[in-house]
């Protein structure tokens, strides 16, 4: 749906109301969503669509996700995320995963950059050299 | 013992390989050959990045969200969902002497199927042009085989000389023909043996054209042998629009590899009118706002940053050149419209053909009034500049004049040899396509216009007079073009030569008579003739 500069305009003041100490409060953003659709305020269906736009890439942007080729253990995630936080700060939401393709070794993605130590990385950076 | 351990440790761990931190993103979509990704916080502008499988693109827009970004390759292979990859690089292209004789694409692949290329070095696509302190003024002529532009528009090295006209008017063929006489130069002057020949290679940037034409071209050039001194980058009109707008600047980066290592190059831009319409069609789609005629605020940057990277080096920094031959297709001969006021505010100077000369039968329509070279004589041998200095003026008065011609006796001597004069010089001035006439032939000729020997000879007669006075002075007074070639000047022993040369030929050649002059008042001036009926 095309939304107008204005519901986009609002919508960013809306989303930057959420934020509290540079990170976005869950809270707020239920109240902020809950409050604009009591009160219906004009074209608050592309002010919505676009603030749920900005909660989607602020979570993507703080959220890491890592894959393994094997379960990790509990220590082994605790360094993890105590070395994530080391680099990008608190607020980060990490998640685990299981990817036997990767054959051994981590991924790291947080936001958009991607830490590759895979096994599979590696071969293919080999295969790319040649 | 363990010092050796602990040497040997920090070897493995040093040659392990350390984790490169990467950028991604995800395609959100992808439409028209442009891909719109998010995440790529890192995404630098004009940044190549990588979409997997071999195609590449480049980011141009950056907005807060997500990044716009250009396909350059085969876009019909990039979905939604798809990962891209920051390779913190520009966008490159192979440049070097491999790359003479070959057809290639806008990223530099080879597309005539005779194998890769061996490249010299890897340029840069967009480049800052050379600053102020490294040029040089213009004074080294390029010859460009047609007399008409060689005489009264002389093009130098390293000079931005705009060719525009409507649609079949020639503009091509100049620069075809061109490319033939620099290749025709560059093989006599290596055989020459000369140690100051400079030779000049040549580059035909295709835009936006029909694959028959740049075919055609491609076989005139292998024709005329010239291939092997031509670097042809083809964007024809199936390709992309990032691939049709971005040719030129590959081309240009081709180019200033030979500027760069002291080596002369010329290049034609065929044409930048279609450049221009890729460049909307990308920037559209890239929804920036649009400005007159929809084209993209920065068109006028596009071209000026292009052309700007044609010039002449200094001695100290190799003392190279770039030329740059544009060409803009005008639409009912207005020139004034956008993007040729562009143009020609950018150039030094514009060769105008018109539709109206075409098909009254001067070829090449050039339109003299209207064309002018901003380097002018400075770019042309003296000897050139002895007999063509006075040309263009002399035309000027012939058109003026050209109103009364249809009087016929009624003017004074003075006008009748204007207007007789300017006759012949037109005619002289007509030439087949694909065949340039070397610089010394081109002084022979014009300076026995200028002695008077075209005179007496009548205007349909006259270029087949200038065949066969080409031929005598080809095939029997060889030296002397030699000599002319050599000097440069027209010394006064070398007129003499000419003049002797000349002298001997006229007589074995049938002028013809003159056409007798209209006369007027005729009846009432001869006596009738007594009534036979009666």
């Amino acid at each position: 749906m095309k939304i107008t500069k204005q519901a986009r305009h609002d919508a960013k003041q809306l989303f930057h109301i959420c934020k509290v100490g540079g990170l976005m409060d869950e809270t707020r953003v239920r109240k902020v969503v809950g409050a604009v659709i009591a009160q219906k305020p004009r074209g608050y269906v592309g002010i919505l669509t676009h603030f749920e736009r900005l909660v989607k890439l602020d979570l993507d942007r703080r959220a890491a996700r890592v894959e393994s080729a094997v379960p990790v253990s509990e220590a082994m995630q605790q360094s993890v995320k105590a070395n994530l936080a080391l680099r990008y700060g608190r607020g980060l939401a990490v998640s685990f995963a299981v990817n036997p393709a990767l054959i051994g070794g981590l991924r790291v993605k947080v936001g958009s950059d991607v830490f590759d130590g895979s096994v599979k990385a590696r071969l293919s950076e080999l295969e790319a050299s040649f | 013992m363990s010092n050796l351990l602990q040497e040997i440790e920090a070897q493995i761990s040093g040659v392990k390989t350390s984790v490169n931190k990467q950028n991604v993103g995800i395609v959100r979509e992808c439409a028209d050959g442009v891909a719109k990704i998010e995440g790529l916080t890192d995404a630098m502008l004009n940044e190549m990045l990588d979409f997997g499988n071999g195609v590449t693109g480049l980011a141009l827009n950056l907005e807060e969200t997500e990044v716009g970004a250009i396909i350059l390759g085969d876009y019909l292979g990039v979905h939604e969902g798809q990962e891209v990859k920051t390779t913190g690089k520009l966008l490159s292209v192979p440049v070097g002497k491999g790359l003479l004789g070959r057809v290639v694409n806008m990223l530099g692949q080879p597309i005539d199927g005779k194998g890769p290329i061996k490249e010299d070095a890897f340029y840069p696509v967009e480049k800052i042009a050379p600053g102020i302190i490294r040029r040089k003024s213009v004074s080294q002529p390029v010859q460009t085989g047609i007399m008409a532009i060689d005489a009264m528009i002389p093009i130098g090295r390293g000079q931005r000389e705009l060719i525009i006209g409507d649609r079949g008017t020639g503009k091509t063929t100049i620069g075809v023909d061109t490319m033939i006489n620099q290749a025709r130069n560059n093989k006599v002057g290596r055989e020459s043996g000369d140690k100051t020949f400079r030779p000049i290679f040549n580059i035909y940037v295709a835009i936006g054209q029909k694959q028959s034409n740049v075919a055609r071209v491609i076989a005139e050039l292998e024709k005329a042998e010239a291939m092997g001194d031509t670097i042809v980058v083809a964007a024809s009109a199936s390709d992309s629009a990032a691939n049709q707008y971005m040719a030129p600047f590959s081309g240009a980066a081709m180019g200033e590899w030979f500027m760069d290592n002291g080596m002369d190059a010329l290049i034609i831009y065929d044409d930048l009118s279609k450049q221009a319409v890729a460049y909307r069609q990308v920037s559209l789609v890239l929804k920036r706002p649009s400005g007159r005629e929809a084209y993209p605020g920065d068109v006028f940057y596009l071209h000026s940053r292009l052309l700007e990277r044609s010039a002449r080096v200094a001695e100290k920094y190799g003392n190279g050149s770039l030329t740059a031959l544009p060409i803009v297709e005008t639409q009912a001969g207005d020139v004034s419209a956008y993007i040729p006021t562009n143009v020609i505010s950018i150039t030094d100077g514009q060769i105008f053909l018109e539709t109206d000369l075409f098909y009254q039968g001067v070829r090449p329509a050039v339109s003299v009034g209207l064309s002018v070279s901003r380097v002018g004589s400075a770019a042309q041998i003296k000897a050139m500049k002895q007999v063509a200095g006075r040309l263009k003026g002399d035309l000027a008065q012939f058109r003026e004049l050209a109103a009364f011609a249809q009087f016929g006796s009624d003017l004074d001597a003075k006008t009748q040899g204007i207007l007789e004069r300017g006759k012949r010089v037109v005619e002289v001035f007509k030439q087949p396509q694909f065949d340039p006439i070397a610089v010394e032939i081109q002084v022979a000729v014009l300076w026995a216009v200028q002695n008077n020997f075209f005179d007496d000879v009548a205007v349909e007669k006259v270029k087949d007079f200038q065949a066969k006075l080409t031929e005598f002075i080809t095939t029997r007074k060889a030296d002397l073009l030699a000599k002319i070639r050599t000097e440069k000047a027209i010394s006064d022993a070398l007129a003499a030569e000419l003049k002797a040369a000349v002298a001997e030929f006229k007589p074995t050649y049938d002028v013809g008579k003159p056409k007798a002059p209209v006369e007027l008042r005729k009846s009432a001036e001869t006596p009738r003739k007594p009534d036979q009926s009666k």
